[in-house]
């Protein structure tokens, strides 16, 4: 996939219909020094030479005011030329960004690293895109040949009229209505003045009413014009031509552009799936990204009495170590400490007693439904434990299945006690391959304290 | 453009038409009130060709009415954009000028006659060109090209170009 007809495109087209384009309101007085033409050309091939960029950074590059850079820039996203995307991030997400720039093919190296502080921010990224800039142009190509064409020979062009009192619009359509009785001329339905034929049209506005040398003029002037546009657009024409059977260059949206830059920068230096950026927990924007370059999905089930095995996952455990977690963010595979849980000892303990019992039971209808796909260590490891625990069971009459009775006790509910064995004890690291299995990281929390008080 | 099509219709028929010549008498009404409408839909109804089917009386309530429901085929005039016409000169003015082919009216806006063609006012208001040859005048019939229609429920009104090749006057009244 080559991207160099389509820069090649983008930068005629800058200069064919950007040239004059300045960002300044009317309202200010154009000077030689606030005259900013062109710029919208700078910003356009700069941008051909990037992918996603950051405006700020983009800004610094240009060594233009990032205000301006940012008029240029929504007039380009006017203009569809140009896509963008807002986020609120901390430096983190930043750094992210970073690394993804480093990881692209261009070698555009970031200038800055870490200066931002930990408070949010919100940053714009910018893109060119690419298909929607060859539509953008071939449509604008379409258009003005048209309203040339069109004019030139006035082709389906319906005739307007317009009353000069009341400032009323007719067109050819109703003049069945407007003719009159007395004269000649049509008539306004509600003035009853006498409405003129408009002429809106590019070279008609010396054209006073249609005599015949005024016309032929008029002619001459759009015959010309369409010739001049015809030469002046030919090479972008050509370029047109030229990219129509290429598959256009796609960046896809930013946290893709950046998962994948990311991906490819990792799989060139043999690391380890680690870092993965859709975890950190650096603000918003990145919760249920789908990273479809990751490869296959693996969950480590890592329990949180064995902090030593968390350590390939470095990144989120610095900022949030102290942070509780509300549960339903809590994700399968996060490595995460019983304080991030939001639960006490204590609290596990005092019901421990009671619900103890419970527990092995239903783990013991469980354990036949999912048996077959345990592994074999672990089997030795829960019947160990189990026949520990029926010992102590016996000895008491408790019901099996009388969840409703602890709830008394712990606050917690939404805990899936079904799938506590599954994960629950053995106190391994092991990786679970169907992810059905999978234990709720509450559960196996809970289940974890369970099986040391026992 | 025409078109042959079959059409519905719900007659009312008087009673005093009852006897043998119901049918006859039904057909004979139909015709007096279809033909010449104009619906947005289908167009102008020219002619009335035949007779499908008419379904059995419903006697109204009240009146003694019957109301039957007639399946007719006719012949129709559907202007559509892009058609090519002829057409019969109406009116002339400054504007331009306002033709008619069969019941539909068209109008010709000036910026839509050829840029050689002038208009005269006076007597008998016309479009010429320089030398004299050409003469757009009431009752000359001219060949255009249909470039825009409004079709409202039971009317259709078009604009038409004469600035086209093989356009305009094909038959002028006063060199006849």
């Amino acid at each position: 996939m080559s991207i160099e007809p389509f820069n090649r495109l983008v930068k005629l087209a800058a200069r064919a219909f950007y040239d004059d384009i300045t960002t300044k309101g009317d309202n200010q007085p154009k000077t030689g020094r606030s005259d900013n033409r062109g710029i919208a050309v700078v910003v356009l091939d700069a941008l051909s030479r990037r992918q996603w960029v950051r405006e700020e950074d983009l800004a610094k590059d240009l060594k233009l005011h990032s205000k301006q850079l940012r008029r240029t820039l929504r007039f380009f996203e006017e203009e569809k030329l140009v896509t963008r995307d807002h986020r609120k991030e901390t430096a983190k997400g930043a750094k992210i960004f970073s690394a993804a720039v480093a990881a692209t093919a261009d070698g555009q190296q970031p200038t800055k690293e870490g200066e931002e502080k930990i408070k949010l921010h919100t940053h714009s990224y910018c893109c060119l895109d690419y298909a929607q800039i060859y539509d953008v142009v071939r449509y604008r190509l379409h258009r003005m040949k048209k309203k040339l064409k069109d004019e030139l020979e006035d082709k389906n062009t319906v005739q307007e009229y317009v009353c000069p009192n009341c400032g009323k619009r007719y067109n050819a359509l109703d003049a069945l209505q407007l003719i009159s009785l007395e004269d000649e001329y049509f008539h306004c339905e509600s003035c009853n003045g006498e409405l003129v034929a408009e002429s809106d049209k590019l070279a008609s506005q010396e054209v006073g009413d249609g005599d015949s040398n005024a016309r032929r003029l008029r002619r001459e002037k759009l015959k010309d014009m369409l010739q001049n546009m015809e030469v002046q657009l030919k090479p972008l024409m050509e370029q047109i031509n030229r990219v129509k059977d290429l598959p256009a260059p796609e960046f896809g949206t930013l946290q893709a552009w950046e998962a994948r830059a990311n991906a490819q920068r990792r799989a060139e230096n043999g690391e380890s799936s680690a870092t993965d950026p859709s975890k950190s927990s650096h603000g918003l924007g990145y919760g249920g990204t789908p990273m479809p370059f990751l490869g296959d999905t693996k969950v480590e089930v890592d329990f949180s009495g064995v902090e030593g095995k968390g350590n390939d996952i470095k990144s989120e455990a610095d900022t949030t170590s102290l942070k509780v977690l509300p549960p339903w963010m809590i994700k399968q595979g996060m490595n995460l400490t019983k304080e991030q849980r939001g639960e006490v000892k204590q609290e596990a303990k005092m019901d421990d007693t009671l619900a103890a019992p419970e527990y092995s039971d239903d783990k013991k209808a469980n354990t036949e439904d999912n048996e077959k796909t345990l592994q074999d260590e672990y089997f030795k490891a829960y019947y160990a434990a189990l026949i520990q625990r029926q010992q102590e069971e016996a000895e008491k009459s408790r019901q099996v299945g009388m969840k409703s009775k602890r709830d008394e006790n712990e606050g917690d509910d939404n805990v899936n006690w079904e799938e506590a064995p599954v994960a629950g004890d053995a106190n391994g690291n092991f990786k679970v391959n169907d992810l059905n299995v999978e234990a709720d990281a509450t559960a196996e929390d809970e289940d974890d304290i369970d099986w040391e008080e026992g | 453009m025409f078109f042959h099509i079959v059409l519905e219709r719900n007659m009312q028929l008087h009673p005093r038409h009852f006897g043998r010549n119901l049918r006859e008498n039904l057909v004979a009404k139909l015709m007096k009130d279809v033909e010449g409408t104009c619906s947005g839909q289908h167009g102008f109804v020219v002619a009335i060709t035949g007779i499908e089917n008419i379904g059995k009386g419903l006697i109204r309530d009240g009146t003694g009415f019957v109301s039957f429901p007639v399946k007719y085929q006719c012949v129709v005039f559907r202007p559509f954009k892009g058609e090519i016409l002829e057409a019969v000169v109406t009116m002339v003015n400054k504007m331009g000028f306002f033709a008619e082919a069969g019941p539909v009216q068209i109008f010709v806006s000036n910026h839509l006659i050829p840029d050689d063609m002038e208009f005269q006012s006076g007597d008998m208001p016309n479009y010429t060109t320089s030398d004299g040859s050409v003469k757009i005048q009431k009752d000359s019939e001219v060949r255009l090209k249909i470039i825009g229609t409004r079709v409202d429920a039971t009317e259709i009104f078009c604009i038409g170009t004469i600035k086209d090749d093989f356009l305009g006057v094909i038959n002028d009244p006063a060199s006849v």
